[in-house]
């Protein structure tokens, strides 16, 4: 046997036998337990909700009586956005976003039902997610029973017999880290279990499967190299401890609150409020359809009776009224489109701050490669709210076609003046069973890689300096002699 | 003495042990004008020592002579300013693992795992070493280390410092080197202890290991060595045979001097 085997193996035969040891490894391993089971088992109950959910407001959409279709544009509908697979593992934004859109006409609403909206504040301070558990109590753990593999020896003389037996620091250094990550794989190994379960059974993408394996791997071993690096470089197991916990606090708990924080004052969002008002002053200024005076749609007008090759509205052999509808439906969405990409471009910019600020964090940059891999990150967000829209435009403007081609002009200008008119703008509700479902598309393979990469790339180069930081370790310890 | 029959039987047997012939072999530690700066103060400034197989020598030194700087040296923990330490010819600077590998080291405060046993603490650190002793090797250099029987299968974590060492004296002996580091062996040990203590140095002696003890005990060391050697202000201010007749008074005084001045 090696003697960094014969080092990683003492190491976990005294970390075995040493109670707090054993109990601190079993809370860990027992928590991880609980956070990958409740990760499949309330994916599975959500997903079920959702889709139970998205059928009722189908059906209730579908079994609609005869009504004008501009009812129908108000009566609007409820989308649901599906679980991702890997959501259970780490929820992500989702929880503070919302998945569920109310779609109607001439608004474009805000999603709502996020957890932490509806359950108790509790939730704002972490779900237990396997995500939730290797990202904050891993590092802890593994500072916990590493602090004194070396620096502690290094009180106790133990070391030095190390060295006096021809054992060189490297060795010592390599040898403790092995039985270190022994711990790390225990920690992660739950979770691991968890993923290929959500693979095999709940149809994760195997290879965001294996980012997410691979990221966690390579950030619990960033920690166990470096936990194992400062025990060697600190002057005593006390300091050892004091410098580790510091750099757990900064890295896994101010870093994602600060990077929040800068991100949001680096590049500010207006308030939604802001938003409002701007979207409110900017409709005012398209234009009034119900105003005959109003120069756009005067113009719009112009331009329906000369393509149609009439003098009257009357005389069109459509309805102008859904016409109008048709065109203000455009001119809102695409006002809405304006805000809203404006909206996605200052968090994107967001996005980036923070992940860049995961050069200062490893825990930021195993964050972003998790939402990112999970599919719950903003840009999945924005990838339902996209879809969502594009459903809510599309359903919206079959609605308008409705009234423009079912409906006559004269009917639908009578209809509450007339019972007769008003009985015949009602359209047989078999149109609205022919509306399609909303089908949500979620994230390539390819586009979930893509996003996940930066933080991979992010983890490499902090494991490449961990890395670097044992080797120097190493060569102090070994100039140093103990 | 069942640690002896296991060297005889290695002799008996033609295999190679570390342990070099006395009558042939160099000095088993040489020191030549050593300099050792720590802290930025010379510690050693022109130390010169050796000790040769089958020899126990005692450097006797008061609080910050240099005594551990120098076993430091010998361990190739320390690198020289300038001169040389040299353990069975081989050079502490340049090939301290080599060097580690032929020294039994005993610190002054055993450091042992004390979630594991005797037999568990011999066989992982002579492991480390390439050493793979039985549990029959184990018995008797413990039997010859004297640690009690029903001991040996105990966590350490109640043992006493005599009971620390003697297991680190069995590590030594199953490593059979040719070459053994003492620090302050015998302080904080009662005078039973201090004489089972010296009587396996004499067995060890008796085997051709060289030794090397720094100690302040110049009483101790007197019982059990060669040579007594002051080290003050750098380097050795005298030596003596630790022979009957040492005028044990006489070096007491000049040592008290030594170490004041």
């Amino acid at each position: 046997m090696s003697p960094v085997l014969r080092i990683a193996t003492n190491e976990l035969r005294v970390l075995a036998r040493a109670r707090v040891a054993q109990l601190a490894i079993a809370l860990v391993v027992a928590l991880s337990a609980v956070a990958a089971l409740t990760a499949i088992t309330q994916g599975q109950e959500s997903q079920e909700i959702r889709s139970r959910f998205q059928a009722q407001a189908d059906r209730e959409f579908d079994g609609q009586p005869a009504r004008h279709p501009h009812r129908m544009v108000h009566y609007g509908h409820f989308v649901f956005r599906p679980l991702p697979a890997l959501a259970g593992f780490d929820p992500g934004v989702d929880a503070f976003t919302g998945s569920t859109l109310f779609l109607e006409g001439h608004r474009q609403n805000s999603a709502n039902f996020g957890d932490v909206r509806q359950s108790s504040l509790l939730v704002r301070f972490g779900q237990l997610t396997p995500a939730f558990v290797i990202q904050a109590l891993g590092p802890l753990v593994l500072i916990f029973l590493g602090f004194g593999a070396i620096a502690r020896e290094r009180d106790s003389g133990l070391l030095r017999l190390h060295f006096a037996q021809g054992v060189r620091a490297g060795q010592v250094v390599l040898g403790k880290a092995a039985a270190l990550s022994v711990v790390a794989g225990l920690i992660l190994a739950p979770a691991l279990i968890a993923l290929a379960w959500l693979t095999v059974f709940a149809g994760a993408v195997p290879a965001a499967a294996l980012m997410l394996a691979a990221g966690y791997a390579a950030y619990l071993l960033v920690w166990v190299l470096a936990t194992t690096s400062i025990s060697a470089l600190a002057p005593s197991s006390r300091t050892a401890l004091a410098s580790l916990v510091a750099a757990w606090a900064l890295s896994a708990i101010l870093a994602p609150r600060l990077a929040t924080d800068i991100a949001l004052l680096a590049a500010p969002q207006p308030t939604r409020l802001e938003t409002d008002i701007a979207i409110q002053r900017d409709l005012k200024k398209i234009g009034d359809s119900h105003n005959p005076d109003d120069p756009y749609f005067t113009a719009f007008r112009a331009s329906v009776l000369k393509t149609y090759g009439v003098a009257r509205v009357e005389d069109l052999p459509v309805n102008y009224r859904g016409l109008i509808a048709m065109e203000g439906e455009r001119l809102t969405s695409a006002l809405f489109e304006t805000y809203a990409e404006r909206q996605f471009a200052d968090q994107k910019r967001q996005s980036g701050l923070a992940l860049a600020l995961g050069g200062v964090s490893p825990t930021l940059a195993v964050r972003s490669l998790s939402m990112a891999a999970s599919g719950t990150d903003l840009e999945g967000h924005r990838r339902f709210l996209r879809q969502a829209e594009a459903y809510r435009y599309a359903i919206v403007q079959r609605l308008n076609r409705l009234q423009a081609e079912r409906l006559t002009y004269s009917d639908d200008s009578n209809r509450n003046s007339d019972p007769e008119a008003g009985r015949r703008v009602r359209i047989d509700p078999g149109a609205w069973r022919q509306t399609p479902d909303f089908v949500y598309r979620p994230a390539s393979t390819a586009e979930s890689l893509a996003a996940s990469t930066p933080g991979l790339l992010l983890l490499g180069a902090w494991l490449a300096l961990a890395g670097g930081l044992a080797w120097a370790a190493s060569r102090r310890l070994e100039r140093a002699g103990s | 003495m069942q640690c002896y029959i296991i060297v005889d039987r290695a002799l008996a047997a033609g295999e190679q042990t570390d342990m070099p012939d006395p009558s042939s072999a160099p000095p088993a530690i040489e020191i030549r004008d050593l300099c050792v700066n720590r802290g930025g103060a010379a510690v050693l400034k022109t130390l010169q020592l050796t000790v040769n197989p089958g020899e126990v020598y005692a450097l006797l030194g008061g609080n910050g002579a240099g005594k551990s700087t120098t076993l430091a040296v010998l361990m190739g923990f320390v690198r020289p300013v300038s001169g040389s330490a040299r353990v069975t010819g081989l050079n502490t600077a340049s090939e301290p693992e080599a060097v580690r590998r032929r020294i039994g080291y005993l610190p002054e405060t055993v450091a042992l795992y004390e979630t594991l046993s005797a037999y568990e603490n011999i066989a992982y650190f002579l492991g480390l070493s390439g050493v793979r002793p039985t549990r029959a090797d184990m018995d008797a250099a413990l039997d010859a280390a004297g640690l009690q029987t029903e001991a040996r299968t105990r966590r350490t974590a109640g043992f006493s410092k005599g009971m620390r060492q003697k297991v680190a004296i069995a590590m030594a002996l199953l490593r059979e080197v040719p070459v053994l580091l003492l620090d302050e062996p015998t302080t904080g040990l009662d005078p039973v202890a201090t004489a089972d203590f010296n009587r396996l140095v004499g067995g060890l002696r008796a085997r051709g290991a060289a030794i090397l003890m720094v100690t302040h005990d110049l009483l101790g060391a007197a019982d059990c060595a060669d040579r007594i050697g002051v080290l003050a202000r750098g380097g050795i201010v005298e030596e003596a045979p630790a022979r009957d007749g040492l005028d044990l008074l006489a070096l007491h005084r000049r040592f008290g001097e030594a170490a004041a001045g």
